[in-house]
């Protein structure tokens, strides 16, 4: 049998997994103790890259497993969706979400997590974020131009440099090796 | 974790990537990894040329997939802006007639056809089956906005040429009659009252696709 063993996004079998899956992210983001707003900003100040490592680990172990349970025939890839591209939308969108989690300390995830511990950060940076929602979605007739700008459609790294999946596979986890040596170096400097 | 730990996962993972550029893609039928991204890389998206089966099966059952002779007549005299009438049979047959405004696309040259995304494609043939054939072809081709003409030339000959009224017709139908007789005339046509079945026979009616 091949994953994904599931049809369709809104099925009550999805939605459950959808669920169990986001508990258990959120839970991992809670234990590497990314509920903190002073773990994630000490990213920006060069005292702990926790935040760094965490998300690049998670993107080596999906990559590394969507790839080999693709080759070894448990998954089949072309069921699985491959988010679209649009180039100035999610440019901005980026330096939006990297600026408001800057200043707050706090991404969606982390920020959902927060609010779960009690933390009252989290809780505004939660209500911020539904208002923002609220916001784009009133305005969007005026943003509708720039939400539809630049469409590149599905690319991947793969088709996009016209190299094979595995040499990409390999060489971002090479990177994400040396990215961790070197996060661990910066954080031990005195 | 420990350090220990630490190193003998670094090292599983180095060589997970490593061997990773050693093998093949990891799709694993040849061309699929295209058609997902060419559907936007939604995997239930229709690519070009795939159909939709289930949305046109829905079309079908709400006979939205098609148009009665009448319903055109009113669309070409009332000059729906983008209507495109495609006939789909032989030059001949066009030459000798057709139905006004319609313009001559061969069956086997309506993929190369110019249509707009926002026209509205009527489509007929003799009796109806080349156009509801033609129909799945053009929505396979991404097409919207397309229907077939329920029963071909034989239905525009019949319900709009030549509309009978039968002799015992019900009052409604008489004064549904009216309408019709008179959008008739404005094609040309020659409505009949309190005549037998002007059409011939059915196998007259029916032959031809």
């Amino acid at each position: 049998m091949t994953a994904p063993w599931i049809d369709g996004d809104t099925s009550a079998a999805a939605l459950a997994i959808a669920g169990a899956t986001g508990v258990a992210f959120g839970a991992t983001l809670e234990r590497a103790g990314l509920g903190s707003a002073r773990k994630l900003v000490g990213q920006f100040y060069g005292v702990d890259l926790t935040v760094f490592k965490v998300m690049f680990t998670a993107i080596v172990v999906a990559m590394l497993g969507a790839f080999w349970l693709g080759r070894l025939g448990l998954l089949e890839l072309s069921r699985v969706w491959v988010p679209e591209t649009w180039i100035a939308p999610q440019l901005i969108g980026g330096l939006v979400f990297g600026v408001g989690m800057a200043t707050a300390g706090l991404c969606p995830g982390t920020s959902c997590v927060a609010a779960a511990s009690g933390r009252g950060d989290g809780l505004a940076v939660v209500a911020g974020m539904l208002c923002g929602v609220l916001a784009v979605g009133l305005g969007f007739g005026r943003l509708a131009g720039l939400y539809e700008a630049t469409p590149r459609g599905a690319l991947t790294v793969p088709g996009w440099l016209g190299v094979p999946y595995g040499a990409v596979v390999a060489a971002v986890v090479a990177i994400a090796l040396a990215g961790f040596h070197v996060a661990e170096r910066i954080e031990r400097r005195p | 974790m420990t350090r220990r730990w630490r190193r003998w996962l670094a090292g599983a993972a180095a060589l997970a990537g490593a061997l990773a550029a050693l093998v093949g893609s990891p799709y694993r039928r040849a061309g699929a990894e295209q058609a997902a991204l060419a559907r936007g890389g939604d995997p239930r998206r229709p690519g070009p040329g795939a159909l939709d089966v289930a949305a046109l099966v829905r079309e079908v059952a709400g006979q939205d997939d098609h148009v009665s002779a009448v319903e055109l007549a009113r669309w070409i005299r009332a000059g729906r802006p983008g209507l495109r009438v495609i006939d789909l049979r032989t030059d001949a047959e066009f030459a000798a007639f057709h139905i006004p405004g319609a313009e001559h696309v061969a069956l086997e040259r309506l993929a190369e056809a110019e249509l707009g995304r926002d026209d509205t494609v009527v489509l007929y043939s003799e009796a109806g089956v080349h156009g509801g054939q033609a129909w799945v072809l053009l929505r396979a081709l991404g097409h919207r906005r397309v229907v077939f003409l329920r029963g071909g030339l034989h239905e525009w000959l019949d319900d709009v040429m030549r509309p009978t009224l039968a002799a015992d017709a019900s009052p409604e139908a008489r004064a549904a009659f009216e309408p019709i007789a008179e959008l008739s005339r404005a094609f040309g046509g020659t409505p009949r009252r309190l005549g037998a079945a002007a059409s011939g026979s059915p196998a007259a009616r029916w032959r031809g696709c």
